[in-house]
């Protein structure tokens, strides 16, 4: 009863004392208050990324645990570590052994099996296009159009002539050149295409294999996949969309592409410029004349003029000529010229321009690279070395839902691990040693790409075992081409899921029933996969995200470190305004010690003060932060960057704000001042009671 | 009568940079319960030493203080709080109560360090004494609302709440003027007439001096005079033999 008298007393003197010096108490408490702001921001903000990435990446591509050899020599960065196609992550030679003993532990839902890697891919150029043209226009004997299509064939490849005549000057050894520039000039000659009207295979021919080949060259875009069990891919990730197109059926070799990709890689430069242009002008409200990197764009834009006349044919060409004319009468010149000046934009004409665009060129150009339903080459250099080609139809593209705009996440596509495993190549040690032993005895360099699989393997080479994966050199590019717009590639072999699990993968998504367990299961597997001596390892879907997912343990570990440093700061601040408080108050701390108090009771005093202030501060900096991350959760934050894209699991985040957050703040709040209270507390006591006796007013 | 105070031979020296200075040069002095001394002297003649030896806020040298029987220099800071807290009352030059308590809560303050009176028990005490020192009706201001005679008649209030054997003061009525100075000791008179409080207290107030029965004058650290100033009595077996020039 007594006790509790005193405890009263106490706890009116702390309270009447924080009153009594408020500048003090203010510059304290605010700091305080900041603090556990901070504390509920930052967690609450960590706490939702982590949540939101949870989400999308788990449900995207990387699954809750990602399995791979132990013999890798990288470790496995599925949304981009390494250097692309760097990073080696061993290989997985039988799947299925993988997948028996997985599934088998408690917890797995699925298992799905991976291999990433990139390649080039190859597709119809406009010269592609124009030859295509001229081969119906003969075809239904149509005598105006081959005559058209003679007209542009022969500009495209005078402007080839020019082009390999400056290549020439800068060549050492001419004689290839010599050869491909006499192929290009015979395109150009009269001969050639009356020549041509008599026989129009050979002619036709001639332009497929001689000329065609020589512009694929430099129309090699690098494209990274991810061979996987498609089914069961889109079965397990439920951020998995389809966009466009269809799914690939079961058994089938194809690929879909990622509308990420499709949209920024695949898409005419200019129709993308146009776009980007508008998004910043529209949407940021940005200026041409006040943004000089908009400025570039336009410059970059300009120059990519023959993305739009390359593909004209000839009759559309000269009706856009008339329009632009009458758009742009002051333009003196030919339609390069007036195209030229018509994607000169600036801020007075944009809009006028971009909806010329869409009306007038757009109905007439190719506005993407392949067209879904198109079939592709795609060539790669496999393990072993050597180049290998396959042609692979594009059913369709998708996207990961919340991750739309995400470079990150836009580079997967999707491929059939058949396909997968055939681009990859498989390295034995025999193949190796076989290859080495070449490689001594011929020198790597004197290897013609013509021969080298011959020279490898010889007529039976069971690498490219599958039939519609032709294995092809350059040469046989052109062949490969017609063969698949000819619908050859339809006729694909069909496999079966034993086909799929039965060969390699280079490492396995493991999906969870319940990934709260994931710890538990994470354990559990290392057991499974120790019983049955697969050499793998396994990491939860963090580790596996590569460096993006990485960052939020380090964004975790910046937060606690500012806080930390932060925490010092204001430990210092209090300790040294308590001190100099505790001076200032000596006279009455005397007193209270001369009429009889313990040194105990003005210790309590002080700490009684300060947790009070903390518990004040604490709640209302807490509260602060709860309802500014609450406000948050209504607008969102957006996302700055792509990276961000990626973290935030969409283009902003919603965080989520809980109470034990605002209570851990508190708790943290009064810890802290409780410490930084001890100095000035015990500097308090050490106050003799004669100091009242010397007060003087 | 056993003395309430006794002081033998005490000698304090405190330190000033690298000399000492001998603020006690050996004073014996004994006082008897229910004794109303001042101790005078020039200001450096060591009377707030020697006060604060008896207020057991300090400790001798050599020498020793007795307070109500225990001889303070051998006490530990923990028994020496409750030592003042039973023992000793106190009245400061500058009042020094306690800012943010009322003046009833600055009163009932030593009672809650006491902690041995219930509730009702103290607030009877407190309203007994305020109503004693004449601010019944101000017992719910604070000090800043009070004048500074009114501070020191709660201070006054405040060291006599515990019932103590001793009340000091030290310079009671240096900070008031000589009105409400008078008013203050008059106060005092009738406090240690009606309790039988020892007061001890010092001034260089002449006319603060004069109401005194017992006159301890200290000069150089050492007592240069003790002796009664009226026929009181009380004072006849005050005088320390010796110490009478």
């Amino acid at each position: 009863m007594r006790g509790l008298a005193r405890l009263r007393i106490l706890f009116r003197m702390a309270w009447r004392n924080l009153f009594n010096h408020k500048a003090k108490n203010t510059v304290v408490g605010l700091l305080m208050a900041f603090g556990a702001f901070l504390v509920v921001v930052g967690t609450s903000t960590l706490a939702s990324i982590e949540s939101a990435m949870t989400r999308s990446v788990t449900g995207s591509v990387a699954g809750h645990l990602q399995v791979y050899s132990d013999q890798a020599r990288d470790q496995l960065a599925l949304f981009g570590g390494g250097f692309m196609g760097a990073s080696d992550v061993g290989t997985l030679p039988d799947f299925s052994q993988v997948k028996t003993t997985l599934l088998a532990v408690d917890n797995v839902k699925a298992v799905v099996p991976m291999g990433i890697d990139v390649a080039e891919f190859y597709t119809q150029t406009e010269l592609d296009h124009a030859i295509e043209s001229l081969r119906k226009a003969l075809d239904a004997e149509d005598d105006a159009r081959v005559a058209r299509m003679e007209h542009k064939i022969r500009s495209m490849a005078t402007l080839m002539a020019e082009e390999f005549g400056n290549r020439r000057k800068i060549m050492r050894t001419k004689a290839e050149i010599d050869e491909q520039l006499a192929g290009i000039r015979r395109a150009t000659e009269d001969a050639f295409w009356q020549e041509l009207r008599r026989d129009p295979v050979a002619g036709v021919t001639f332009l497929d294999t001689k000329l065609a080949p020589l512009v694929d060259e430099n129309e090699g875009y690098g494209m990274q996949y991810i061979g996987t069990d498609l089914d069961a891919f889109v079965k397990s990730f439920d951020r998995f969309e389809l966009v466009q197109g269809t799914l690939v059926p079961s058994g089938q070799r194809g690929m879909l592409v990622n509308q990420h990709f499709y949209d920024n890689s695949l898409r005419n430069r200019v129709a993308r410029m146009f776009d980007r242009l508008r998004k910043q002008l529209h949407e940021k409200g940005k200026t041409l004349a006040g943004d000089p990197l908009l400025q570039n764009t336009v410059k970059r834009m300009v120059r990519q003029y023959r993305r739009i006349t390359f593909q004209l044919e000839p009759e559309e060409a000269e009706t856009l000529e008339r329009d632009l004319k009458a758009l742009l009468p002051e333009v003196k010149g030919n339609l390069d010229a007036l195209v030229q000046a018509f994607l000169d934009v600036n801020d007075a004409n944009f809009d006028a321009r971009y909806a010329f665009f869409q009306e007038k060129i757009v109905p007439h150009i190719e506005l993407y690279l392949f067209d879904i339903g198109d079939v592709i080459t795609i060539r790669s250099y496999t393990r072993s070395g050597y180049p290998k080609s396959v042609n692979l139809k594009v059913y369709g593209t998708f996207t990961f839902h919340g991750l739309e705009e995400s470079v990150l996440a836009g580079a997967h596509n999707l491929m059939d691990i058949m396909t997968f495993r055939d681009l990859y190549g498989v390295m034995t040690d025999e193949k190796r040693a076989e290859l080495a032993e070449i490689k001594a005895e011929v020198g790597l360099a004197d290897v013609k790409a013509e021969n080298a699989e011959d020279a490898l393997f010889g007529e039976a080479s069971d690498v490219a075992a599958t039939p519609v994966a032709t294995t092809s050199t350059f040469d046989e590019l052109a062949e490969l081409k017609k063969a698949a717009k000819q619908g050859d590639a339809a006729a694909v072999e069909r496999f079966t899921q034993d086909d799929i699990d039965h060969g390699l993968a280079l490492n396995v998504a493991v999906l969870l029933k319940d990934p709260s367990r994931l710890e538990e299961t994470w354990g559990a597997l290392y057991g499974a996969i120790g019983r049955a001596k697969l050499g793998l390892q396994v990491v939860d879907w963090r580790i596996a995200t590569g460096m993006v997912g990485q960052f939020v343990s380090l964004a975790g570990v910046v937060l606690y470190v500012a806080l930390i440093i932060i925490f010092i700061v204001a430990i210092f601040i209090m300790n040294n305004t308590m001190v100099m408080a505790t001076i200032e108050r000596a006279t009455e701390i005397g007193t209270m010690r001369a009429i009889g108090s313990r040194r105990l009771f003005i210790l309590g005093l002080f700490f009684c003060e300060t947790v009070i202030l903390g518990a004040v501060a604490g709640v209302v900096g807490g509260l602060a932060g709860y309802g500014f991350m609450a406000h948050l959760g209504n607008v969102g934050i957006p996302a700055p960057s792509d990276e961000l894209i990626f973290l935030f699991s969409g283009p902003r985040l919603f965080p989520t704000v809980d109470s034990g957050q605002v209570l851990v703040a508190l708790a943290l709040i009064v810890v802290i001042s409780v410490v930084a209270t001890l100095f000035p507390a015990w500097v308090a006591t050490r106050i003799q009671p004669i100091v009242a006796m010397q007060a003087k007013e | 009568m056993e003395a309430i105070v006794a002081l033998n031979k005490v000698v304090k020296d405190y330190p000033l940079g690298k000399l000492t200075v001998q603020a006690l040069r050996g004073v014996d002095l004994t006082i008897a319960p229910g004794e109303f001394t001042v101790i005078a002297g020039p200001s450096g003649s060591g009377k707030t030493t020697l006060l604060n030896m008896i207020g057991c806020v300090d400790v001798p040298t050599t020498g020793s203080v007795t307070i109500a029987g225990r001889e303070t220099g051998k006490l530990k800071d923990r028994a020496r709080a409750k030592l003042r807290l039973e023992k000793l009352g106190f009245i400061f030059q500058t009042f020094n109560l306690i800012p943010v308590l009322s003046a009833a809560q600055n009163v009932e303050f030593p009672l809650l360090l006491h902690g041995r009176l219930g509730t009702r028990e103290r607030q009877r005490r407190v309203a007994e004494l305020l109503e004693a020192v004449g601010l019944a009706e101000q017992a719910r201001q604070r000090p800043n609302e009070l004048s500074g005679g009114q501070r020191q008649r709660v201070a006054i209030a405040r060291a006599l709440v515990t019932e103590p054997a001793i009340v000091l003061a030290d310079e009671p009525t240096a900070n008031l003027d000589s009105v409400t100075g008078l008013a203050i000791i008059d106060l005092m008179k009738e406090m240690n007439a009606r309790r039988n409080t020892t007061f001890i207290f010092s001034t260089h107030d002449e006319h603060v001096m004069a109401h005194a029965r017992r006159m301890v004058h200290i000069a150089d650290g050492k007592l240069a005079e003790d002796r009664a100033l009226a026929p009181p009595a009380a004072t006849a077996e005050a005088p320390e033999p010796g110490a009478t020039p």
